[in-house]
């Protein structure tokens, strides 16, 4: 794997989840530019930095979700929760195809084809049509790509020509080298040969050129536009070092369309436009086309018209000849110089709505009014036109049927005959509300055009990211700010952290030095040396111990940001409405720790779901709100992280637990009865235990609550469960802060050390004799009015008792899943933090010990697990 | 050597690198009808092309190479002929 795919891989993860957290929240409140905003760029950036990898799919699918993202932040789409079920899915697969990067170095090779329809998913909710999507596209285009009238007309022809027939996508570069790039060893000028769809290329200064005498031939004074029909990936994967002096903007073929030269000239006969007109609606290319080119032939090449002609006649020359993009033209040309889209002096706003035909016309002159609305205006006009009353019908057919077209275009529809009977009224010389109703459609065209091209003043960090749309830049730019966090591979902070482990370890091994110079050497001044020394080792070994448990802390949010998600999906999927609460999502703990969680949370919070809460009905029934809660909490409690998972769902009834454990015979009618509410509940932890009737997908199949109890034990937590039925559930987990340096107690038995984890420690004392009870063939005493069951530990380890009769006993006395017990041993020992290592090889299946430490003087302790032993 | 000088004449030859810059810069200032011949070139870095756009030498001989005639020898031509910047 690359070093830039693996620094991609995790980077893409992190824009991933941060656009599908950002997604659910915008799901709930959809005012939020801000966030909106979020997510549009995590998906932008993510979609930016794919392009450098061969992953086509990848990439389109990220496009089409960047385009959909784009239209709900233009406010042209409200975002419902079909838009985000569609969403999400889409970064799901591509989540899916980066662990499949990460994993074997490219896609999966059904990925094209998955990716294709995902995208068509996608696109089919974009508001507008792909067709008219370029009727109001020049106008962004055009501003982000203004410079394309400097390109020859000749060269634009040809492309336009090029992608109209093959519907090849167009791209205008703009590459802008700084001074430098010659040092970098760069060659700009040499990367445009090297593009096949190369259509134009202009080469300029970007400053005037300093003269022969001083110019610095090292310094780079070059600039580069270029157009270009080749699919975008190719283009970046060229431009991919210098990328971010590059400007890669995709534009529609009419953005292309720009006629240039001279003023002046007579102005072309009306009969042209009315009979273009005429034609147009009949649909009849050839028969204008061949008007175009008459009047070609008659008008000096150099004029303005003269151009506008000629791109007439590449519009229609098409293979099917775009009538919304031949009325435009026409448009203009009636109206003289108004059509240049790309002319960056005249750009003004767009009129208000106008009000009558005149003002129309300049609404149409400006730049940014998009072809519909230039149709709209042209048809106007003609509405307006005076003129021969015999032509009246057909011109007023010919502006039905070119309405009609743009109607189908945009995806609008009027009431039914709407339009016919209008333009009926028109034809018998009564055009008022035809020319109402074109006027009206006319604001529609100019509101929704109005909508995404102005950027409101609160959005300017968004302004940044589109202003260097597709460039990359902001990739660049979000690099240089985090540049301070260091990302580390885990492998190397764990490597670190044993170490440190090993260190605090091996430090006590001092103090037994120390004693030795003591007794074996004599020399009490070195024992209290050594000692001296050790104090200063120990406290730095300590700090660098919290050091690097600060690094390996992880805030519960790591867990908890896939529950939103979760919720939404189960719940929407149940019919069912959960509202989910976080609270103390800073909480930290371990990285072991917080990822252990995962899989016990997930089975929590899923049957908090599938049988916590009850539908909505039931829960109205109940007098409960309709929507039900489900609350996830952390929050530290010494030394210990409790997560909660609580709901307000109708809780465990302690009579159907004990009805089903007996059912499927895990306890005896007596034991049931026997059971105290509490220990009931607790039942349900018992493997193998469920109390739904049916099987589903979520929960239910009775290996929940046992996968989060051994889950939990098994990074030393434990679970409890309460719950009170109407009212709700909750459980709680205690899991330690951290499990990399444990802290035991050490035992003697016979002539072995043992140790035993301190939070299995409730205290230790002293028993004499007289008073250890002995009932039947068990042993207890009382301790503070309770009675202790004691075991002996040699008993169970097989180990010889050592002082065989001593006045008093100690005694362990230790909290076992629950319950007390005393364990009686020869020598209580001090407590001590080790390092322990999981029991393996040979060792690993061995019961009863929970690993093996080595201590500071060499020898191996073995760490035991009372669970697993009594 | 790619860069071939005469007295008025610089011939491009091959691969012309940016190391070629500062000669043909010393070329082009040392002479007061500078001529280039550009047929033999096949690649011609942008910092040459730069210097040739700045000064603006009579074009001796078009190059020959497809991409140089498509997109450089019509900006020489202009300039040669023109002798005026529009940039």
């Amino acid at each position: 794997m690359t070093t830039l795919l693996e620094r991609f891989i995790p980077e893409a993860r992190e824009y991933l989840e941060s656009a599908a957290a950002g997604l659910l929240k915008l799901e709930r409140d959809p005012s939020d530019e801000g966030l909106v905003n979020e997510v549009f760029r995590a998906v932008h950036t993510l979609k930016g930095a794919s392009g450098l990898f061969d992953t086509p799919g990848l990439t389109r699918l990220l496009h089409a979700g960047e385009d959909l993202l784009d239209a709900v932040r233009s406010n042209l789409l409200a975002l419902d929760p079909e838009m985000v079920d569609a969403l999400l899915d889409a970064l799901d697969r591509v989540s899916a195809w980066v662990d499949a990067l990460q994993q074997q170095g490219r896609l999966p090779d059904d990925a094209d084809g998955v990716s294709v329809a995902l995208s068509r998913r996608l696109r089919a909710l974009l508001p507008i049509a792909d067709d008219s999507m370029n009727a109001t596209a020049p106008a962004a285009a055009a501003q982000q790509a203004d410079w394309l009238i400097e390109l020859p007309e000749k060269d634009r022809l040809a492309a336009f020509a090029g992608t109209v027939g093959s519907g090849s996508p167009l791209l205008a570069i703009s590459y802008v080298p700084d001074d430098g790039c010659f040092y970098r060893g760069e060659d700009p000028f040499n990367l445009f040969p090297q593009l096949p769809g190369l259509q134009a290329l202009r080469i300029f200064f970007r400053e005037p050129p300093v003269p022969l005498a001083e110019t610095d031939p090292f310094q780079s004074l070059l600039a580069f536009r270029a157009l270009v029909a080749q699919p975008r990936g190719e283009v970046e994967h060229l431009f991919r070092y210098v990328i971010e002096q590059v400007d890669i903007v995709s534009i529609p073929p009419e953005a292309l369309i720009l006629p240039e030269g001279d003023a002046g000239g007579e102005s072309l006969h009306q009969d042209f436009f009315e009979d273009a007109g005429l034609r147009l609606a009949a649909r009849d290319f050839v028969g204008l086309r061949s008007a175009v080119a008459t009047l070609l032939g008659e008008t000096d090449g150099q004029l303005w018209v003269a151009s506008a002609l000629r791109w007439l006649d590449a519009v229609l020359a098409a293979p099917l000849p775009n009538a919304s993009w031949v009325s435009a033209v026409l448009a203009a040309i009636a109206d003289g110089r108004a059509f240049p889209i790309g002319e960056a002096a005249s750009r003004e706003a767009p009129a208000p709505a106008p009000a009558h035909p005149a003002t129309l016309t300049v609404a149409a002159a400006s730049p940014d009014t998009p072809m519909a609305a230039r149709i709209l205006a042209e048809q106007l006009r003609i509405v307006a036109m005076q003129g021969d009353h015999d032509m009246l019908p057909r011109r007023m057919a010919a502006v039905e049927a070119t309405v009609g077209s743009l109607l189908a275009s945009l995806g609008w529809s009027l009431r039914d005959k709407e339009l016919a009977s209008a333009t009926a009224e028109a034809a018998d010389g009564a055009p008022e509300r035809l020319r109402e109703l074109i006027t009206a459609l006319y604001n529609r065209v100019e509101a929704a055009v109005a909508g995404p091209s102005p950027v409101p003043a609160s959005a300017t960090a968004l302004l940044v990211t589109s202003a260097t749309a597709d460039s990359g830049q902001t990739v660049v730019g979000e690099a240089t700010q985090v540049a301070h966090v260091l990302k580390v591979d885990q492998a190397k902070v764990d490597a670190l952290m044993n170490l440190i482990a090993e260190l605090v370890v091996s430090k006590n091994s001092l103090p037994f030095l120390a004693r030795r110079a003591e007794t074996v050497y004599g020399s009490r001044e070195m024992g209290r040396e050594i000692k001296d020394q050790y104090a200063i080792i120990d406290r730095l070994a300590q700090e660098m111990q919290r050091a690097i448990m600060d690094v390996r802390m992880l805030p519960v949010s790591e867990v908890f940001e896939r529950f939103p998600r979760l919720v939404r999906d189960l719940s929407r999927r149940l019919n069912k409405h959960i509202e989910l609460k976080i609270v103390g999502e800073d909480t930290a703990a371990d990285k072991t720790i917080i990822e252990s969680l995962g899989d016990p949370l997930i089975h929590l919070v899923r049957n908090a779901i599938d049988h916590g809460i009850e539908s909505p009905e039931q829960r109205l029934a109940t007098g409960k709100p309709e929507a039900g809660t489900i609350q996830l909490r952390a929050l530290q409690e010494g030394d210990q992280v409790i997560i909660e998972v609580s709901d307000d769902g109708k809780g465990i009834d302690p009579m159907a637990v004990r009805l089903k454990a007996f059912e499927k015979g895990m306890i005896t009618e007596e034991k049931a009865d026997a059971l105290s509410d509490q220990e009931a509940i607790n039942l349900i932890f018992l493997p193998g235990f469920s109390t739904t009737e049916e099987i589903s997908d979520l929960s239910g199949r009775g290996v929940g609550t046992d996968v989060v109890r051994t889950a939990v034990e098994k990074i030393n937590g434990h679970v409890t469960l309460s719950s009170r039925k109407g009212e709700g559930t909750l459980v709680r987990l205690s899991l330690p802060l951290s499990m990399a340096v444990a802290r035991v107690m050490m035992v003697e038995v016979g002539d072995a050390l043992f140790g035993v984890p301190m939070e299995g420690v409730a205290e230790t004392v002293r028993v004499p004799r007289d008073r250890i009870r002995r009932i039947k063939r068990s042993q207890a005493f009382v301790l503070r009015d309770a009675i202790v069951p004691l075991i002996q530990l040699h008993d169970l380890l097989g180990l010889p008792r050592k002082g065989a009769e001593v006045e008093e006993e100690a005694v362990l006395v230790a909290r076992v899943g629950g319950t007390i017990v005393g364990l009686v041993v020869d020598r209580l020992r001090e407590g001590i933090d080790v390092v322990l290592k999981p029991l393996e090889g040979m060792l690993a299946g061995m019961r009863g010990y929970s690993g093996s430490a080595l201590m500071g003087d060499g020898r191996v302790l073995l760490v035991l697990n009372l669970k697993e032993l009594l | 050597m790619p860069l071939v000088f005469t007295a008025t004449q610089a011939r491009f030859e091959d691969v012309c690198t940016v190391e070629d810059a500062l000669p043909l810069l010393e070329f082009l200032k040392s002479s007061n009808t500078p001529e280039v011949d550009l047929s033999p070139c096949t690649w011609l870095h942008t910092a040459l092309l730069q210097l040739l756009l700045t000064a603006r030498p009579r074009m001796a001989a078009s190059p020959v190479d497809p991409a140089l005639t498509r997109w450089v020898a019509p900006l020489l031509a202009d300039a040669s002929r023109e002798r005026g910047f529009d940039g």
